[in-house]
């Protein structure tokens, strides 16, 4: 591993002081040496503890380092770093150099004008090769759909770009959906069901039901599939139509009663040992525990295990969260970082980056001959046939959060997940009305 | 004479059932305690796939594996360190900014009774909960430029130790009687070398107690270490090991060795100082 | 003659200025710490606050949004059904401990100095101490389960189980504090009461309740005080067992405002959230004093 042991020495008061003076000196001489670190040099990578990142540890820091990058990789617990990041950038701490974000934090950065403007610094938008529904995901304000109050006329900027592909697609036994990938949410049951009877698995599917996020973002899929639309373009509720009720009503009944009994608490560890120790059938997941379907370590159903498109109602459509990453404007080796960002960004890191066994960003990526995992030409399979991010908006924490409760009492209560929609619809309405959204 | 014996044996028999009675309450008070922490210390010599696929109830190849990985690669020496060190400097500090304030208390009638007021609102400090405050303090840090760094955490625990030193030792204080500090004036000390030399040593003891009680509180402190540092230059261990408490794809092996970490030296600084300890919880109840 | 006269008056001055040269350093490092912040809270309690910065002062909307605010009202009373359960079953467990080991016999030392660890670990790591017991897929009690041959055991997914297995935690890291506390207090209990009732030929039981209880009040008073005034700031154990879930069936006060000002970005309500909490707070501690004195030792 990394000897970054010598650089990170913890600091004393005296050294605070010092370190300070010689920074202020540092600072006064910026400009001649940022030339000179152009090439290379130090980069401090935040990050949040998430399987997706490991082939970006593994196989692409090294990469780097031979580039001449130094990169420092502070990683910490996924509910943590959004409060400190935003925190960093805001205090202008400079404690870090690129945020590697979930990408519905981008609208709270981007409203806070706290990242810096790439396009600027000399990233390409423009070039062809990035897969649209990801590179729109990095400006702010969005450059279409609805925009939130007090950013209708700015000119967008782009203020993050995506770092690694992920979206949720559908991870399914092959031996019990024989004929490949479930096309359909009933296909999905009824086939899972005669596994089940055979005594192939346990439970058709599993999925997250812990309030807040994991809930949120299970029903997401479903939701979509179904037809249903979170927002209008005016940011009204539009989730407890119809078709959004009887995705929520799917979700608590027939979905419930299809998974393993303690669903309700399962978060990303419990479902995927759910599919990969052989209980479940098949699984909505992104690609975290997806990579480990195929490690006899982690899997006790190596071979079993195949990706395919999510299952449809009216149509197939996941669940898109990319990492995403933005340098913020307290950055103290912001060329360094911006630098990395555009050869990390290069089709030919990219294609590393695929070889790894992650997804990349560009296209050309995907078509890579031997792509590290499975699951790549799948996921382009997905991105082309219909997947959408979560609403552009820095509220989103909020309203997932409502949203996340009255799904999880609906999921516990086994029913009334159409009632739980318009309580939730209640109550995002009252949040964003506080939030000054309809004038 | 058979009475006698009859009344012997039935002493006998309710003492030995007592003590069995005892022991068995015993035994059952120490297996609730140490069976918890006997689970959390075998899972830290386990492997991530023992802990949750086999579930074994002992460690069938323990190695130190974890412990290595934590200093290795997740910088709890860092963390350690940084513990230590802004552990002993707010703890000394707040001893001695609160053993001369409340020596003040004590001792001296100011106007208004300012030295009550002062004690009071200590005291008013110290019932509410620190997360009333975190946020501003998080604000002042900011503003001050001191988000992760020893010297803010040194200041902010400091502050908070103060709190309740200065109303410990105020009670330790006034246990001295004040004619001997007199006495050695008369003789021609001056009010601090009385101070030094007289009440100081008698009140050893007290300070031992409140020291050993804020080292305890100052070491495990979460919530200001979470909000105000960020990386391992002023992460303090329990901060340090919250960074492994994730629920996407949780370490269970790492968390468990963190754990053990966090808490040992906190436990055998304890056990070391047990007396005092004991003196300092429950000399504030028992007055 | 004029120096010597100088010298004495500058003694004088420095006699009685040393009090405030004593208290100085507690009172300037407190207010820049503590006061100050506390004063910057109030200001952010009266603003609303978006995108990190304070948009325009709202004086006490903030206050009356709060309790109207259901989340927040529930986690109060999340708080209040916690503290309570958890002050209660300490007291009663605590009582009957000290009255246990108020003899010497074998093992209490070995016994006392045990029952120290829980209190003295950090709460971080009691939260994970406990997590590994409470885990559905690999925590001890499914362990034990699954070695009798029984399926997995949910505990922090289903609400009311985790809301008591909370409760356990708590009981378990404190309830040896306030063991310590009232063990001290019944054993600073004047004998000649107690050899009197035995003269008298008065029973344990008797002897507890109308001699043992009525003189340990005050300690009795001031521990549970004194617990249930820390009980309310509980939020390292929670962040790291629950953080707050299932839903929201474990969301303390305390974790709801942090979540309010860290991740939803609503600075000025979770200051008046807190500040809220503490005046709730200060009035709980003045009526407990209150009581106290007029309870007073019989």
């Amino acid at each position: 591993m990394n000897d970054f042991r010598s650089l990170r020495r913890p600091m004393g008061r005296r050294t605070v002081l010092q370190g300070g003076a010689s920074l202020a000196l540092a600072t006064a001489f910026a400009g001649s040496s940022r030339i000179a670190e152009a090439a290379g040099g130090k980069v401090i990578i935040g990050a949040f503890a998430d399987g997706g990142l490991t082939p970006f540890k593994e196989k692409i820091i090294p990469l780097a380092k031979t580039q001449g990058f130094d990169i420092q990789f502070l990683e910490d617990e996924y509910g943590v770093t959004l409060e400190k990041w935003y925190a960093d950038a805001k205090n202008a701490a400079g404690q870090y150099d690129l945020y590697l974000l979930d990408d519905p934090w981008v609208p709270q950065f981007g409203a806070a004008d706290l990242l810096e403007d790439l396009g600027a610094g000399g990233i390409d938008a423009g070039d062809s090769d990035w897969i649209k529904s990801l590179i729109d995901m990095g400006w702010w304000p969005p450059q279409t759909g609805p925009r939130v109050a007090g950013f209708e006329s700015a000119k967008p900027k782009l203020i993050c770009v995506p770092f690694v592909g992920d979206l949720q697609t559908l991870t399914y036994r092959n031996d019990v959906y024989t004929k490949g990938a479930p096309a359909t949410w009933d296909e999905l049951l009824e086939m899972g069901k005669a596994g089940v009877a055979a005594g192939k698995i346990k439970y058709p599917i599993v999925f997250r039901g812990v309030s807040g996020n994991p809930i949120v973002t299970s029903w997401y899929p479903i939701f979509l599939s179904y037809g249903g639309e979170f927002f209008d373009d005016k940011w009204k509720v539009a989730f407890n139509s119809a078709a959004g009720k009887a995705a929520a009503d799917f979700f608590v009944g027939p979905l419930k009663q299809n998974a393993p009994p303690g669903v309700v608490e399962f978060d990303s560890d419990q479902e995927g040992a759910a599919i990969l120790g052989g209980d479940a059938g098949a699984i909505i997941q992104y690609s975290g525990n997806a990579l480990k379907a195929d490690d006899p370590a982690q899997s006790k159903v190596v071979g079993k295990l195949d990706f395919g498109v999510v299952p449809k109602k009216e149509k197939a459509i996941a669940q898109i969260g990319i990492f995403i990453a933005g340098v913020p404007k307290s950055a103290p080796n912001k060329a360094n970082a911006i630098a990395f960002l555009k050869w990390y960004c290069g089709a030919a890191t990219q294609a590393k980056l695929a070889e790894a066994g992650s997804i990349p960003v560009k296209r050309t990526a995907f078509q890579v001959p031997k792509p590290g995992n499975r699951l790549i030409p799948v996921a382009l399979k997905q991105l082309d046939s219909g997947a959408l991010p979560r609403p552009r908006t820095p509220d989103w924490a909020k309203v997932e959060e409502l949203l996340g409760i009255e799904l999880n009492k609906a999921l516990q209560a086994g029913s009334g997940g159409g009632a739980a929609l318009d309580v939730a619809a209640q109550k995002v309405t009252e949040y964003l009305t506080q939030m000054g959204y309809y004038k | 004479m058979t009475a006698n014996l009859a009344a012997v044996t039935a002493f006998r028999r309710r003492a030995m059932a007592t003590s069995l009675a005892r022991f068995a309450v015993t035994s059952l008070l120490l297996l609730v305690v140490l069976l918890p922490i006997y689970w959390m210390v075998a899972a830290s010599f386990k492997s991530n796939p023992e802990i949750t696929q086999d579930a074994t109830l002992y460690p069938h190849a323990p190695s130190f594996d974890n412990y290595r990985h934590l200093f290795s690669e997740r910088e709890f020496g860092a963390f350690l360190t940084n513990s230590l060190g802004v552990t002993a400097a707010s703890v000394f500090l707040a001893l001695v900014a609160g053993s001369l304030g409340a020596y003040a208390i004590a001792r001296f009638r100011l106007p208004f009774r300012l030295e009550r007021m002062v004690g009071l609102s200590l005291l008013t400090l110290r019932i509410v909960p620190p997360v009333v405050i975190l946020i501003p303090v998080y604000l002042l840090m900011l503003s001050l430029n001191l988000l992760n760094t020893w010297l803010g955490l040194i200041l902010t625990y400091t502050a908070l130790n103060i709190t309740f030193c200065v109303w410990m030792m105020e009670s330790f204080f006034r246990e001295i009687p004040v004619d001997l500090e007199e006495a050695a004036m008369v003789d021609g000390d001056s009010r601090l070398t009385a101070f030094r030399r007289i009440t100081l040593p008698l009140a050893a003891p007290g300070l031992a107690a409140t020291a050993i009680f804020a080292v305890i509180v100052t070491f495990n402190e979460f919530l200001f270490a979470l909000v105000l540092t960020a990386t391992p230059a002023a992460m303090t261990m329990p901060r340090g090991t919250a960074t492994l408490i994730g629920r996407i794809d949780t370490d269970w092996a790492s968390m468990s060795a963190a754990g053990v970490v966090g808490a040992l030296p906190i436990v055998i600084f304890a056990l070391l100082v047990q007396r005092h300890l004991v003196r300092g919880l429950t000399m504030g109840a028992v007055k | 003659m004029r120096s010597a006269r100088r010298a004495r008056l500058q003694g004088a001055g420095f006699d009685l200025a040393l009090p405030y040269l004593l208290l100085a350093p507690s009172v300037l490092i407190v207010l820049a710490i503590l006061i100050y912040p506390l004063w910057d809270g109030l200001r952010a309690s009266t603003q609303f606050w978006r995108y990190g910065k304070p948009l325009n002062d709202i004086g006490l909307d903030n206050y009356i949004a709060l309790w109207s605010d259901p989340q927040f009202i529930n986690s109060l009373w999340v708080t209040v059904r916690f503290v309570g359960l958890s002050v209660a079953i300490e007291t009663v467990l605590g009582l009957a401990l000290a009255l246990f080991c108020l003899r010497e016999f074998r093992g209490i030392r070995l016994l006392r100095t045990v029952l120290i660890v829980p209190m003295v670990i950090t709460p971080v790591v009691v939260a994970i101490v406990f997590r590994l017991i409470y885990a559905s897929d690999a925590g001890m009690l499914t362990a034990f389960s699954e070695t009798l041959g029984g399926t997995p055991v949910q505990i922090l997914g289903e609400p009311l189980r985790a809301f008591l297995a909370l409760v356990a935690l708590d009981v378990w890291e404190w309830t040896p504090l306030m063991f310590l506390i009232l063990l001290a207090g019944l054993q600073s209990l004047p004998s000649e009461p107690f050899e009197a009732a035995r003269v008298d030929g008065a029973g344990p039981w008797r002897t507890f309740v109308d001699h043992t209880l009525p003189m340990l009040k005050p300690v009795l008073a001031i521990a549970i005080v004194l617990r249930a005034i820390d009980a309310f700031g509980t939020f390292d154990q929670v962040f790291v067992l629950t953080r707050g879930g299932p839903g929201e069936a474990t969301r303390l006060i305390s974790i709801y405002g942090y979540d309010t000002a860290f991740k939803f970005q609503q600075t000025g309500f979770a200051a008046a959230m807190f500040v809220t909490m503490g005046l709730i707070m200060l009035a709980l501690a003045l009526a407990a004093v209150r009581l106290l004195r007029r309870a007073g030792p019989t």
